[in-house]
């Protein structure tokens, strides 16, 4: 069976080696072995309600098959965009330059450095191991997150973000990159990618100029780029788009890949959730649904078969209940695929 | 040829100087009103019926025999107050980690009105015809020499804005980089609505946030400070006077802006007082040793040219033809400098 649960330190080696089985480079989950420790201890803490992690929670997850024992993916959420440092994006925004003199009215489009989104709940760290990229349970590692902060409401703001990779050109160059903060940095897009994640997000960010940017001055392909994805997030767009994702008017500032927004209570899976009371049962029929159990530290997450009828009672395989951690009578969530 | 204030009675000529300019040529465009307007105001600058500040100087320089003017200069006494003045400054951004082992500059035009009440010298045009021997400094120069009788009327400091690079189409390529994106107007037309002092469209169009320069092709950047080909001679005399770069450009062809205090500008510096002393005659056939000779006048300013041979201890030599047209009486006194700095000053 496969389960959703939150990472502990055990599970290290085996998302080093998912690391390095999936292609797609994902800059919020370093492949350092100690930044990799670092962000395992920081969602222990944070489960463990610690006062380090007090407003500044990251919670990373991972999807396990019970019987290898092996890692098949990872997602995370941080709970608070920055982590308690200033979260930066570019927000795409408008100007009119008008001249009624002259008849000229210009649209000149403006890229703002700002800090607005900053504490909104930010889903990151998805990986899933290729195998299982186009399965249902690329459903169970990334909505299971869902549930668990619809369940944990007062803890999340209400609008949750995504940030999507960006545009990138056929050698992995990003046009974005290279009319912008390459100027300031003399350095790649990989490179500057690869001190983000070891430093910060923040620490590049605040060496990136502080002015507004005008588009128009920016390379033709740099402004094609700006808030389109990467040719390999566009599987994860559409998902997160029937989610309830919308973008918005803010970009990343490295590559120009979109900022998605979605109200946390208007996500499809939220609103879809159903909670009843387990009955333990010995087959399973029905529809998959995704099932949680109500628990915060000890939540999990897994796919189950069930007919979710009239009443209140929702019958559940025994060996599903385990795997969940729930007993005849606790509650469960659930919502369909 | 002397100079002397322009006065209404010069507009034809100075209307036929301005069409014999041509298109380009935006200090003194081919509009007769404009330049009507611009006579007047001089006239009443010349004669203190206008606030100091809003004074505008026009001198002209005449040829005497065919009794006409043939080039004109001007001292506008404060720029930015009646519209607003914009330039780049040409800046520095600097980026830098020691950990990431980057130190990088980054240069930045910030928009400013940095030379708002500041005096510039400016309009200065001389006649294809004319630009031999020594008109074209002498219609300069004769500025500085009403700068340094009458400096109250002026600010500290005064500029000059030189034309900036075009090629040979006439194309701007800092223009085609910035000012077309956000105009939508040709470069000679921008210029030409700024040179007639309809300057409104640059506030309502221009970007107002810094500008990074590594934004702009390689051709634009190349030219930010660099002067256009014909104005290097009038750039090189003005720099031999002391005036250097101030780090500020055109905001349309990125042109430099060059200023000197008025005490250090070497035509004031250097000038000095003597007295007239009327000859029969001078002795002198042709100069050889140009200086400039101002009457001090206020309203009737006028300035000549002699040699330096003429110049004695306390006095000059001047016979009565010049001193007739430099309206002066013997025992007046007047002021005098070498029109052209010596090498080693230069």
């Amino acid at each position: 069976m496969v389960i959703f649960r939150p990472s502990r330190f055990a599970d290290l080696p085996g998302i080093e080696k998912l690391i390095n089985e999936s292609a797609a480079q994902v800059s919020t989950l370093p492949a350092d072995r100690d930044k990799l420790g670092e962000k395992i201890d920081q969602s222990c803490r944070s489960f463990a309600g610690d006062e380090s992690m007090a407003g500044k929670e990251r919670y990373l997850f991972v999807l396990e098959d019970t019987e290898s024992k092996e890692i098949l993916g990872t997602s995370g959420i941080d709970a608070c965009a920055g982590n308690g440092a200033p979260f930066y994006n570019y927000r795409l925004d408008e100007l009119i330059h008008s001249s009624q003199q002259l008849g000229v009215f210009n649209k000149v489009p403006i890229l703002y450095m700002t800090h607005e989104l900053t504490g909104s709940p930010l889903l990151c760290s998805l990986t899933i191991s290729p195998r299982y990229r186009k399965t249902e349970y690329f459903d169970l590692l990334s909505r299971s997150r869902f549930l668990f902060m619809g369940q944990h409401r007062e803890r999340f703001q209400s609008r949750i973000i995504v940030e999507i990779q960006g545009k990138q050109g056929d050698s992995g160059d990003s046009p974005f990159w290279d009319s912008l903060g390459r100027h300031f940095f003399d350095m790649d897009f990989a490179t500057a990618d690869y001190y983000s994640g070891i430093k910060s997000k923040t620490f590049i960010a605040e060496m990136m100029p502080p002015h507004p940017i005008y588009v128009n001055l920016l390379t033709k392909d740099a402004q094609d780029a700006i808030a389109q994805p990467h040719s390999a997030a566009r599987d994860n767009c559409q998902f997160l788009n029937r989610e309830g994702f919308r973008m918005g008017r803010y970009i990343d500032i490295f590559d120009g890949g979109p900022t998605l927004e979605a109200d946390l209570d208007n996500l499809t899976t939220v609103k879809s959730t159903k909670t009843k009371q387990v009955k333990l049962s010995d087959n399973q029929t029905g529809l998959q649904y995704l099932m949680c159990n109500t628990l915060f530290e000890d939540f999990r997450a897994t796919l189950a078969n069930v007919t979710d009828g009239m009443g209140d009672l929702l019958r559940l395989k025994r060996s599903t209940a385990e795997a969940i951690l729930v007993s005849e009578g606790d509650n469960v969530q659930f919502a369909p695929l | 040829m002397i100079i002397r204030p322009i006065s209404s009675k010069d507009l034809d000529a100075v209307y036929e100087l301005a069409k014999s300019a041509g298109i380009g040529v935006t200090t003194l465009p081919a509009n007769r009103e404009l330049l009507s307007q611009r006579i007047e105001e001089s006239e009443r600058s010349f004669s203190e019926r206008i606030e100091q500040e809003h004074a505008y100087y026009m001198f002209g320089l005449e040829d005497t025999e065919a009794g006409t003017i043939v080039g004109v200069s001007a001292i506008k006494a404060r720029v930015g107050l009646d519209e607003v003045w914009y330039n780049y400054r040409v800046s520095t951004t600097v980026n830098a980690s020691k950990e990431l082992g980057i130190h990088k500059q980054t240069p930045t035009l910030y928009l400013t009105n940095d030379m708002t009440n500041c005096s510039e010298i400016c309009t200065l045009f001389l006649h294809e015809k004319y630009r031999n021997s020594f008109n074209g400094q002498l219609l300069s120069k004769c500025r500085f020499l009403f700068l340094a009788d009458f400096s109250e009327r002026f600010s500290n400091k005064i500029f000059a804005e030189m034309r900036g690079y075009t090629n040979t189409q006439g194309e701007s390529p800092f223009w085609e980089d910035l000012g077309r994106k956000f105009f939508s107007l040709e470069f000679s037309q921008a210029d030409y609505l700024s040179g007639i002092g309809n300057k409104a469209f640059i506030a309502e169009l221009m970007p107002k946030y810094p500008i990074y320069v590594p934004f702009f092709s390689q051709e634009a950047r190349d030219v930010i400070g660099q002067v256009h080909e014909h104005t290097r001679p009038a750039l090189a005399m003005l720099e031999s006077e002391g005036f250097n770069f101030n780090g500020l450009v055109d905001i349309f062809d990125a042109g430099p802006l060059v200023e000197s205090f008025v005490h250090g500008i070497r035509s004031v510096r250097d000038s000095a007082k003597r007295f007239v002393m009327p000859v029969q005659k001078t002795g002198i056939d042709e100069i050889a040793e140009p200086y400039m000779i101002s009457n001090r006048s206020f309203s009737n300013f006028r300035v000549g040219l002699l040699d330096s041979d003429q110049i004695k201890s306390d006095t000059v030599s001047l016979n009565h033809d010049l001193m007739d047209h430099l309206q002066l009486g013997a025992g007046d006194t007047v002021r005098v400098v070498a029109l052209k700095a010596k090498r080693s000053d230069a």
